[in-house]
């Protein structure tokens, strides 16, 4: 048929010229490649609405970058170019991504993926063939088991020391009782389990204690009892596929605890418009990170992101983002792409970030304190721990 | 809460009502296309998350109330219903009886399924993964000690009210005859002058702008994605399956019914257990009654 020749032609025409374009590429010195940073992110698939805060964070930085001239390596700037694929939101789909990237792509640099299946999925193959990552978002006590060496986590919002940190806060806050509402995922699964045994041991009545699926579309069973329960504060252990139903229902029975605490999702700009700027008021939510006058950029990284995107950045996925490249930035400047060089340097150094200094201790960040924040008048402002506090906790003023 | 509470709580039985409602009106939907035309659209879920795009879209771009803008996104619904059949389906189920037609169910799914893919991925690609949702008409009202947020009074009233209609249109009009015999036995629907293609495609018209329209009450309750069509497919498929398959009316009892059992079987085991509720729901239909529960006066077909 006519029609298959005229195609397979533009695709021998196509090949041709991609030929061409590559060996003159070769030709180029070093100095002129662009250099080639690779990861796999979750584009389509259950968690892909997860992924944007993370994603719109490294195409920031990208744009940034090259406007610069390009990334400092070893003393010569070269512009970025990501080589990047959809893993479909499949952990072992990461594995083969991250293989390819490294042997077939044999591309410069790596970033993380998200999510903490993908991080410990993926470590493997960095100890395989001795390629360093900073990882970002990945948050489990899990990551400790991980070996170290190839892959780091910068995050302190690990679910035990958020179980600690959390009943610190609400003892603070002369919390009596409580309603615990999980949802079964892993993260939130994890921190239940360590704030749970917490909060009996500090003699925190735990009045109400459920769990609910990912797929909740109704969550009025669940809150009639919370609000029956007439507890002090309510830990909405939920992701952002259902901290939303959460707020919305929440404000439909009138739950008037004063201390709301939602886990993941209100440090994400979308919660507030959907739910409303007065229902969005005064929850509390995980993150460790907020624009802050000693941490060198984070302004200027809120400023850049929200001109860029139109909206606030995750205040824990972006910032963590942010900061895994700010550490391969700061490494690959003095070692060049040597990645034996890499590894010792980003094991043993302090790192600048704006989130303040970061050290790595075997895979974890042994700097970051583990910390809260409150939506405050529009703006998610840290209320905990005290030492890097933004702003003073206020009691949540209904829905 | 005592189990007697939990029984007699208002609260309980308006989100039993307007869980139902939507289920009806999704059901309604994918009981159409398959009745007449024996085709499982497994992208119908699909069609719901479309709808709910539509009204976010308006919502937030041009500021056009969601009820407002439903009719409009009915509509399109229904429109990219007429071109699905136009396109695909029509030439495919006028291949006649014998072997083209024994596979025309098997085929049909495969065509969904497909259908489904390009649809959530294609969605992914334009609109980015990111969760969706708004806010829009969150005042709570209260009646009798029941609190009733303005969002869900109105995808209930709606989704009741188009029910209602539809229900009445196919028992009154001459459409709906048309639609029962077709239903009923297809090929003498054919051989007394019933205008099969016509049905099929009003049913293709009706069924996805119905599932348009649920999407944009759906997106009024709570946050989508491109990828929260299925789960929409799944619950249709139980009422069907509960209330028979290709029987609209029972279809919409059935619905209520399974309202009814996720609200208050959550409320008494565990939130947990929804699933557990839903599919065993589906599976002791199809084991007890396997034409639907309310198959006692039809003489199966």
């Amino acid at each position: 048929m006519t029609l298959t020749k005229t195609n397979r032609r533009t695709a021998v025409g196509g090949i041709a010229a991609t030929v061409l374009a590559l060996a003159s590429g070769g030709v180029l010195a070093q100095a002129d490649k662009p250099l080639r940073i690779g990861f796999s992110m979750a584009r389509t698939g259950m968690l892909a609405n997860a992924t944007p805060s993370q994603l719109n964070t490294y195409e920031l930085w990208r744009e940034q970058t090259n406007a610069r001239g390009g990334m400092d390596v070893g003393g010569t700037r070269r512009k970025v170019e990501f080589v990047t694929y959809d893993d479909q939101s499949k952990p072992d789909q990461a594995v083969r991504i991250y293989e390819k990237l490294i042997t077939d792509d044999k591309v410069d640099l790596l970033l993380a993926p998200w999510g903490t299946p993908f991080h410990i999925a993926i470590a493997p193959v960095l100890e395989k063939f001795k390629f360093p990552l900073v990882g970002n978002t990945a948050a489990s006590v899990a990551l400790r088991k991980v070996k170290p060496g190839y892959i780091w986590f910068p995050t302190s919002a690990i679910p035990d020391r958020i179980g600690q940190e959390l009943v610190k806060m609400l003892k603070g806050e002369n919390v009596k009782s409580v309603a615990v509402l999980s949802n079964v995922l892993p993260f939130t699964k994890e921190i239940k389990n360590f704030v749970e045994p917490e909060l009996k041991k500090a003699g925190i009545e735990i009045k109400v204690s459920a769990e609910y699926p990912p797929d909740i579309a109704d969550m009025t069973a669940t809150l009639t009892q919370v609000k029956q329960a007439n507890v002090d504060a309510v830990l909405a252990l939920a992701y952002p596929g259902d901290s939303v139903l959460y707020a919305k229902q929440a404000k439909e029975l009138g739950l008037n605890n004063p201390f709301q605490f939602i886990a993941i999702g209100p440090s994400d700009a979308f919660f507030a418009k959907a739910v409303g700027a007065t229902s969005a008021e005064g929850v509390v939510t995980i993150a460790h990170w907020s624009p802050k006058a000693e941490w060198k950029g984070s302004q200027a990284f809120y400023d850049a992101y929200v001109k860029k995107f139109g909206e606030d950045p995750d205040y824990l996925n972006s910032a963590l983002a942010w900061m895994s490249l700010e550490i391969l930035e700061t490494t690959v400047a003095k070692t060049g792409l040597d990645k034996a060089k890499m590894r010792e340097m980003i094991s043993s150094q302090t790192f600048d970030t704006i989130n303040g200094k970061v050290k790595f201790e075997g895979v974890q960040n042994v700097i970051t304190p583990t910390a809260f924040v409150q939506t405050q008048k529009g703006k998610l402002r840290i209320v905990w721990p005290a030492s890097m506090a933004t702003s003073k906790y206020e009691a949540k003023k209904g829905w | 809460m005592t189990v007697l509470d939990i029984l007699l709580s208002g609260q309980l039985l308006f989100a039993a009502l307007v869980t139902g409602s939507l289920y009806a009106l999704i059901a309604l939907g994918l009981n159409l296309v398959y009745g007449t035309m024996r085709m499982l659209n497994v992208a119908h879920g699909d069609v719901v998350m479309l709808g709910a795009y539509g009204a976010y879209w308006g919502f937030t771009l041009l500021d056009i109330p969601p009820l407002l803008a439903a009719p409009v996104v009915a509509g399109l619904g229904g429109l990219l219903g007429w071109a699905l059949y136009r396109g695909i389906f029509q030439r495919m189920l006028s291949g006649g009886s014998g072997a083209g037609n024994n596979r025309l169910e098997s085929n049909s799914l495969l065509l969904f399924f497909g259908l489904s893919i390009i649809l959530q991925n294609a969605t992914a690609l334009v609109f980015t993964p990111n969760n969706r949702a708004y806010n829009y008409l969150d005042t709570v009202y209260h009646f009798g000690g029941v609190a009733m947020t303005g969002n869900r009074l109105a995808a209930l009233l709606v989704a009741g009210t188009a029910c209602i209609a539809v229900a009445v249109f196919l028992s009154r009009s001459v459409f709906g005859l048309a639609t029962r015999a077709v239903i009923e036995r297809r090929e003498a629907a054919h051989i007394v002058g019933v205008d099969v293609d016509y049905v099929q495609r009003l049913s293709f018209i009706l069924g996805f702008g119905s599932a348009a329209l649920a999407g944009v009450l759906i997106s009024m309750l709570g946050q989508f994605s491109p990828f929260s069509g299925f789960p929409f497919t799944i619950a249709g498929f139980i009422v069907i399956i509960l209330g028979g398959l290709g029987n609209t009316m029972a279809g919409l009892l059935a619905a209520l019914l399974l309202g009814v059992i996720e609200t208050y079987g959550v409320a008494l085991t565990s939130a947990n257990m929804r699933s557990v509720l839903l599919y065993g729901a589906f599976v002791a239909a199809l084991l007890l009654f396997p034409n639907g529960l309310f198959a006692g006066r039809a003489k199966s077909r």
